[in-house]
């Protein structure tokens, strides 16, 4: 067995225990309704990922050893907090991740090699595209909790998202033909295009689908995650200061453009500054606060958490029990996982073994981290109130199947990165070449 | 590539450190503050299903109370009298939070206060739901005299113990009944509160702590305190004299004609000469005893023990003039009932205090709330010349539905306001004694006659005290 599926193997195990121990933890409390009950459920996740294992070593056994089992971490914690606090939705849940497991299941098994997503690149374009711009325009968000896009059951299925994992693709295609164009034009292969006016293409597109969200989605959120994820791409690929600079002026004129114009946007500016005055929708800012101040240092203790008292706890404010329950040092941990995800990602962006590979990365490594920089953003009154699932962790059917097929990808990528043991694993060795020679 | 690789790594790292560092002022910097908010309701609402200690009054009527139930929750809360101790009780519910001493005192009832938890050696090894149970210092018989008095009126009443603070009844319309609130069918109750919050006439307001109303001519007694601590009425009570009827020689000493002259003033509420008397004394002079009444505290006056709720710090008016009489300048009922207590009590002013003591579950005393002396307002002279005053001035108006041989009483009323549709009156009876303070605020002024305003509310002050000082055990609150 490749070393790093013995990474993998063991850290999965470990996550399950973590899962485990959390949830019974939160049975013992006596108040609890869950139990036994909560085992077969567990198991359910635990089989999904060894399912998911025993796929990564049949088809890419040099695949990273780590993305998987942080994933798995994340939504066993997520599943020992929705148990307890909506114990109606642990099946939801279960299926949920079972969809999820076989999206990430038929890209492993399915996608040969990136080169066939690349080819889809300009169609998935198109669909990014429409998903992107189509639910404002049908005003299909009623509340400012919602993601625009549509619901299955209560999973509401944020459709925006989808659409910016299909315009990443779509992106680092561009970005990598560009890349290769100008390569050429360095060398004097081709002919160079003077006053070359396309590199302000993806900064202009980038600012329109911006200020799209901002003005017709009243979301700072996404326009957040739709800005750092193609900056991000678009530096890594081809990034001049001067453009930078530009970009972010514009984004920050189309803000208070929004901000002083669109009147719902103008509320939740005024919620997010002041939410007290409004308990509508200030409630679940204020009782955010109370509820992670009521956590403290050390936390509650996992059942001892004020629970559905804060709206929308188990899905775009998740972070709130959790770092309640946890506290300090258990939502300090939790960031870190998400922070050592973001930098696996940069390791594989970095070594990834042609441009469309690194670029993609990137941005699906910008993605995910943007998407749960903006979801606790807003729980810690960072952002004005919105809507954003936290990757793997929330009770989000939709949001879990877009993190694992992205996963899934970064997977693909890293299979064809060379594996480097680190030098201090180098060192007994040294040792040892130097006794055996008497 | 990699370089710029780590621009965005860093960018990111940046941003991740904003998040960690906010986490960190939330959880821990400002822990502290979030959870004393006035409208964090996390811990009463945690308890809303908990074993929860009983409410009761100080003559043993349980007013709040916990009952097995079957059911997905095993306990529900209960208010045996429903509407009428709804804003002393206030409510507890499972998604709105809670009010009144089941909030303030939710440490106590639910047993997570120290006190309660450990209640014999035997606590520290075993775990055991722990409740305590609060007494009140409001008698049940005061509160029942006060619903009939106050019966169809919007307002409120506070009945105090002037000798010890201790409040004995408190009514505040229109008010609610917390057990929809408390109810399990929460769709219900979270459909009632909306409701409630809503309603244009605040029924969840409590009117008697913390709705604040224009004193008018009940400052007066701050202004004329003011008058005789400058030595000021002797001057005026010539000019006054002059002014008025020759029939009385002023030989008398500076004190006894100040008392005349209060008396008149009082009595003819004579809007000028107030006026002229504030002036004289000035901003920062009448500023300086409100704030010994407890009026412009820099914290406001509460009740001992509920630090939550919203009362608004009374500010006097910038001119003198207008400050004497009491412009712009307004208080909640416990307010002026405080001033009026202090007042009888020979001008110490003690807090007052609506809980009693905190009961453990075998009946013994854990915390006592003990009278507290704030401080010395005035001088016993002071004191005793403003109830001469307040005294004479209740004969002359004689008030209504006081009987020959009935209790006497000093007190005052307010009406003709000039903004606000509401009126005052507060009294101390009896003069010689006083036992109880009685203020009674009625709003929709604009209802009465104007000319029968004053009688009505009078009527209801006078019943009220007659009532309270013939319950056979008016001496239970000083006990």
């Amino acid at each position: 067995m490749h070393k790093q599926r013995v990474i993998e193997l063991t850290l999965l195990l470990l996550a399950i225990a973590i899962t485990s121990a959390t949830a019974a933890i939160a049975a013992l409390d006596d108040q609890s309704e869950i139990g036994w009950i909560a085992l077969p459920y567990i198991a359910g996740l635990a089989l999904l990922w060894f399912a998911s294992h025993l796929a990564l070593r049949r088809r890419m056994p040099t695949a990273n050893g780590l993305l998987l089992p942080v994933a798995a971490l994340l939504q066993g914690l997520g599943f020992a907090f929705v148990l307890r606090i909506d114990s109606g939705a642990t099946t939801k849940h279960l299926i949920w991740s079972a969809i999820a497991t076989g999206a990430f299941l038929s890209v492993v098994i399915g996608v040969r090699s990136l080169k066939v997503v690349r080819r889809a690149g300009k169609l998935l374009g198109i669909l990014g595209a429409i998903a992107v711009l189509l639910p404002p325009i049908f005003h299909t968000s009623t509340s400012y909790f919602i993601p625009s896009g549509f619901r299955i059951q209560s999973v509401y299925v944020d459709l925006q998202k989808i659409g910016i994992f299909c315009l990443i693709i779509f992106f680092a295609d561009w970005l990598a033909s560009y890349r290769l164009r100008n390569t050429a034009e360095h060398f004097g292969e081709v002919d160079r295009i003077e006053g070359d006016p396309s590199r302000f293409a993806p900064l202009i597109g980038g600012w329109l689908i911006a200020s799209f969200l901002l003005i017709f989605n009243f979301d700072t959120g996404s326009a957040f995650i739709v800005c750092s994820v193609f900056l991000a791409m678009w530096w890594v690929a081809v990034g001049r200061a001067v453009d930078l600079l530009g970009y972010l002026i514009a984004v920050a004129l189309s803000t208070l453009v929004a901000v002083t114009t669109v009147p719902e946007m103008h509320t939740r500016f005024q919620t997010w500054l002041n939410p007290g005055a409004n308990p509508e929708w200030g409630d679940s800012i204020t009782r955010s606060s109370f509820a992670l101040a009521g956590g403290g240092l050390t936390g509650t203790g996992p059942g001892g958490g004020s629970g559905n008292w804060v709206p929308d706890v188990v899905d775009n404010l998740i972070f709130v029990p959790l770092a309640e329950e946890l506290g300090f040092i258990g939502g300090t941990a939790i960031l870190s996982t998400f922070v050592l995800l973001l930098g696996v990602g940069f390791r594989l962006a970095n070594g990834a073994s042609n441009e469309f590979d690194s670029i993609v990365t990137i941005g699906m490594t910008i993605f995910l981290a943007s998407q749960t920089w903006s979801s606790i953003a807003v729980a810690l009154q960072l952002l004005p109130p919105a809507g954003h699932s936290l990757p793997f962790i929330s009770l989000n059917g939709a949001a879990l199947v877009v993190g694992y097929t992205g996963l899934a990808l970064l997977l693909k990528i890293s299979e064809g990165i060379p594996f480097v043991p680190d030098k201090t694993q180098l060192l007994p060795q040294i040792r040892l070449s130097n006794r055996s020679p008497s | 590539m990699s370089k710029r690789l780590i621009h965005v790594g860093v960018v990111f790292l940046a941003l991740y450190g904003l998040l960690f560092f906010r986490l960190e002022w939330i959880q821990i910097f400002s822990a502290e503050k979030l959870q004393n908010h006035t409208d964090n309701t996390r811990q009463v609402t945690m308890a809303f299903d908990q074993p929860r200690g009983e409410i009761r009054t100080a003559d043993g009527e349980v007013i709040a109370q916990t009952v097995a139930v079957s059911g997905s929750r095993e306990r529900l809360r209960q208010y045996p009298y429903g509407s009428m101790y709804s804003h002393l009780t206030g409510f507890i519910s499972a998604v709105n939070g809670g009010s009144g001493i089941e909030r303030n005192f939710n440490n106590f009832l639910s047993g997570s206060d120290l006190s309660v938890r450990i209640q014999d050696n035997r606590d520290f090894f075993i775990d055991r739901a722990r409740t305590g149970q609060v007494e009140l210092s409001i008698r049940h018989d005061v509160q029942l005299v006060t619903r009939a008095a106050m019966a169809g009126q919007n307002g409120a009443a506070v009945i105090i113990e002037p000798s010890s603070g201790a409040v004995l009844g408190m009514w505040s319309a229109p008010n609610f009944d917390p057990n929809y609130l408390s109810s399990h069918d929460l769709a219900a109750a979270a459909a009632d509160f909306i409701t409630l919050r809503s309603s244009t006439d605040q029924p969840l307001q409590n009117r008697a702590e913390f709705l604040t109303h224009e004193l008018g001519p009940l400052f007066t007694l701050v202004t004329a305190t003011a008058a005789i601590e400058a030595d000021l009425l002797a001057t005026e009570a010539k000019h006054e004299l002059s002014e008025g009827s020759n029939t009385k020689a002023t030989s008398e000493t500076a004190i006894s004609s100040c008392i005349q002259t209060l008396s008149i003033l009082l009595t003819k509420q004579c809007t000028n000469q107030w006026k002229a008397l504030g002036e004289q004394i000035g901003q920062s002079d009448l500023s300086s005893v409100a704030k010994r009444f407890g009026l412009t505290d820099v914290d406001p006056l509460r009740l001992e023990g509920s630090p939550i709720g919203n009362l608004s710090r009374g500010a006097l008016d910038s001119s003198p003039a207008a400050a004497a009489i009491g412009e712009n300048f307004a208080a909640s009922p416990l307010q002026v009932a405080h001033l009026f207590a202090t007042i009888a009590n020979n001008g110490t002013r003690m807090q007052p205090q609506v809980v009693r003591r905190i009961l453990a579950h075998n009946g013994d005393s854990i915390k006592e709330f003990a009278p507290k002396a704030l401080e010395q307002s005035v001088s016993k002279e002071t004191a005793a010349i403003l109830m001469d005053a307040l005294a004479e001035k209740t004969r002359q108006d004689s008030w209504p539905n006081l009987q020959e041989n009935g209790p006497s009483i000093a007190g005052l009323t307010a009406s003709r306001l000039a903004t606000g549709d509401h009126i005052w009156s507060a009294a101390i009876a009896p003069v010689t004694q006083p036992e109880v303070v009685v203020v009674v605020l009625l709003e929709g002024d604009d209802q009465f006659n104007r000319d029968t305003a004053d009688a009505t509310i009078s009527a209801i002050t006078g019943r009220i005290i007659e009532a309270v000082l013939r319950l056979p055990s008016s001496n239970v609150g000083s006990s």
